[in-house]
C-alpha cells in the first residue's frame, strides 16, 4: 500500500514539474521576445530622431530662405511704384497667414494643472481629468481670445494658422501636430484691455479655477509671437474667377 | 521503513520548493505581460510620429525649393533692372488666397447640423466639427458662407444667438470645407468615434455629403477687418 502511495505521489509532483518546466520555458520565450521589442523600438526612436533632426535642420534652412526672399522681393521692387505695392501686399498676407514672427501689445496666460491634486483630496468618487487642463479648455480659451479682437496667437510657441488643429492623444495634446504639455503659456496680441476680459465673473475662466486649475494673466507692451514653422498649401482648391 | 519515509519526505519537500518557484516565476510573468501593453502602445505613437516628420519634410522640402526658386528669379530682376509683373502677381494671388481674400473651389465635404425638436446645435458643436475638419486637413471652411479663418471666433450671445465673424447664423448650419474628400469624410464618419456618430448620438442632427466641386466664398466681414492694428512684424 505504502509503495502505490508513493507512486501516486511522486507521479502527481512529477506531472506538476512538467507544467512547470513547461510555463519556465514560455516564459523565458516570451522574455526573449520582450527584449527583441525593445530593440526594435529603439532603432525605430532612433530613426524619430534622425527625421525630426533633419526637419529641424530644413526648418531653419527655410527660414533663411524666406527672409532672403522677402529682402530681395523688396530690393527687386523698390523702384517700381507699381511693383512696391503689390510687394508689400505680398508681406501682409505673410504676415497674416502666420508666417513672420510678430511683436505687440497684449496679453500672457499661464495655465497649470491643479496642484494639489492628490488621490485623497479627490477621493474614490471624484475624477482627476477635472483638475486637468483639457484640449477643449485650450480651444475655448483660444475661441474667447479670438472674440476678444487677438491678432495673432501662439501656445507654448506653436503659432496658431488658419489650419492649426488643437486635439489630444492619450494624456499628450497637440498643436500643430506638435506635442506640447502642461504648463501651457498662451501668448495673444491684441488690445490687452479687451483681451484681458477673458478673465470675468461668470466667465469659462472662472469656471476652471473652480476644479483647481491654474491660470495667470499678465498684460505686456511687449509679446512675442514666433512665425509657424510649418508650410500652409493649397493642393486641393483654387481661386474660382 | 523509517528511514524511506525520511527520504520521501525530503523529496516531497524539495519537490514543492521547486514548485513554489515555478509559481513566483509565473507571477513575475504575468506583470511583465502588463508592461507589454504599454510599449506597443508607445510604439504605434513613434510610428505616428515618424510619419508625421517624413510629411512635414516633404512639404518643406517642396517650399523651400519653391522659395529658391523665387529668389532666383527676383536676382535675375535685379541685375537686369527689368520688371517681372508675372512673378508678384502669382506670388499676391497664391497668398492672397491662402489667407482667404478669394473665392475657392475644390473637392471637399459639405456637413449640415440643424436644429430639432428635442436638441439645438451650439457653438461648441460647430467648434469642434471645425477642429475636427482642420485636423483632417481641410484648406478652406466656412459656416453659412461666412469664412472661418485664423482668427475667427464662433460664439454665442443673448442666449441662443451665434455669431462667426461676428456675424450672425442659424440652423440650418452649412459648413463647407475644402481638402481631400476621401480623407475629410472618413475623418468626420469614423464609427462611434468621428463627428457625425458621437452628434446623432446624443440626439443632434448632423449629415454629411462628399462633393468633387465646393464652393466657399471669400472672406467678407466689415465688421471684423482682416489687417493687423497691434502686431507688428519683428524687424531684423
Amino acid at each position: 500500500m505504502d509503495k502505490i502511495k508513493a507512486a501516486i505521489t511522486l507521479g502527481v509532483v512529477c506531472l506538476i514539474l512538467t507544467m512547470a518546466i513547461c510555463v519556465q520555458i514560455r516564459t523565458m520565450n516570451s522574455v526573449n521576445q520582450e527584449v527583441s521589442k525593445t530593440f526594435e523600438e529603439n532603432s525605430l526612436r532612433d530613426e524619430v530622431l534622425k527625421w525630426k533632426e533633419k526637419n529641424d535642420e530644413i526648418t531653419k534652412q527655410l527660414d533663411n530662405a524666406e527672409k532672403k526672399l522677402a529682402k530681395v522681393r523688396t530690393d527687386a521692387t523698390k523702384d517700381d511704384e507699381t511693383a512696391s505695392s503689390i510687394e508689400e501686399q505680398i508681406t501682409e498676407n505673410n504676415n497674416l497667414l502666420g508666417l513672420t514672427d510678430v511683436v505687440g501689445q497684449g496679453v500672457e496666460i499661464t495655465l497649470k494643472d491643479d496642484p494639489n491634486a492628490t488621490i485623497e483630496s479627490i477621493g474614490v468618487f471624484g475624477d482627476i481629468s477635472e483638475h486637468i487642463i483639457h484640449d477643449a479648455d485650450l480651444r475655448v480659451i483660444v475661441n474667447e481670445l479670438k472674440n476678444s479682437g487677438a491678432e495673432a496667437i501662439s501656445i507654448n510657441g506653436e503659432r496658431l494658422v488658419n489650419t492649426t488643429a488643437i486635439t489630444c492623444i492619450g494624456n499628450v495634446i497637440k498643436v500643430n501636430d506638435e506635442r506640447i504639455s502642461s504648463p501651457f503659456t498662451i501668448k495673444a496680441i491684441g488690445l490687452p484691455e479687451s483681451l484681458a476680459s477673458i478673465d470675468r465673473p461668470g466667465g469659462y475662466v472662472e469656471f476652471i479655477r473652480e476644479y483647481g486649475i491654474v491660470f495667470t494673466m499678465k498684460r505686456s507692451n511687449n509679446i512675442e509671437i514666433p512665425k509657424y514653422s510649418g508650410v500652409i498649401s493649397a493642393k486641393n482648391m483654387v481661386t474660382q474667377n | 521503513m523509517n528511514k524511506n519515509k525520511l527520504v520521501m519526505v525530503i523529496v516531497v519537500c524539495a519537490v514543492s520548493a521547486i514548485f513554489f518557484t515555478v509559481i513566483f516565476a509565473q507571477f513575475k510573468t504575468v506583470e511583465e505581460t502588463d508592461v507589454t501593453g504599454i510599449r506597443t502602445a508607445r510604439e504605434e505613437e513613434l510610428q505616428t510620429m515618424l510619419s508625421e516628420y517624413k510629411t512635414k519634410y516633404e512639404e518643406m522640402e517642396e517650399k523651400l525649393t519653391d522659395t529658391q526658386n523665387r529668389i532666383e528669379e527676383y536676382e535675375k530682376m535685379i541685375t537686369t533692372n527689368e520688371n517681372d509683373s508675372e512673378l508678384l502677381e502669382e506670388e499676391l494671388q497664391q497668398t492672397n488666397m491662402l489667407v482667404g481674400k478669394t473665392d475657392v473651389v475644390g473637392e471637399g465635404v459639405i456637413v449640415t447640423l440643424t436644429d430639432n425638436q428635442e436638441k439645438s446645435i451650439e457653438p461648441s458643436d460647430l467648434r469642434t466639427l471645425i477642429n475636427e475638419l482642420k485636423l483632417a486637413g481641410a484648406e478652406a471652411i466656412s459656416i453659412n458662407d461666412k469664412r472661418v479663418l485664423n482668427m475667427t471666433e464662433i460664439v454665442e450671445v443673448n442666449g441662443g444667438t451665434i455669431l462667426v465673424n461676428t456675424e450672425r447664423v442659424t440652423s440650418p448650419y452649412v459648413v463647407k470645407a475644402i481638402g481631400d474628400k476621401t480623407y475629410l469624410s472618413s475623418a468626420l464618419s469614423l464609427k462611434n468615434s468621428g463627428f457625425i456618430d458621437t452628434t446623432n448620438k446624443v440626439g443632434k442632427s448632423a449629415q454629411m455629403k462628399a462633393e468633387n466641386k465646393v464652393e466657399i466664398n471669400a472672406y467678407n466681414s466689415d465688421k471684423k477687418q482682416l489687417s493687423f492694428k497691434y502686431a507688428k512684424e519683428v524687424e531684423e
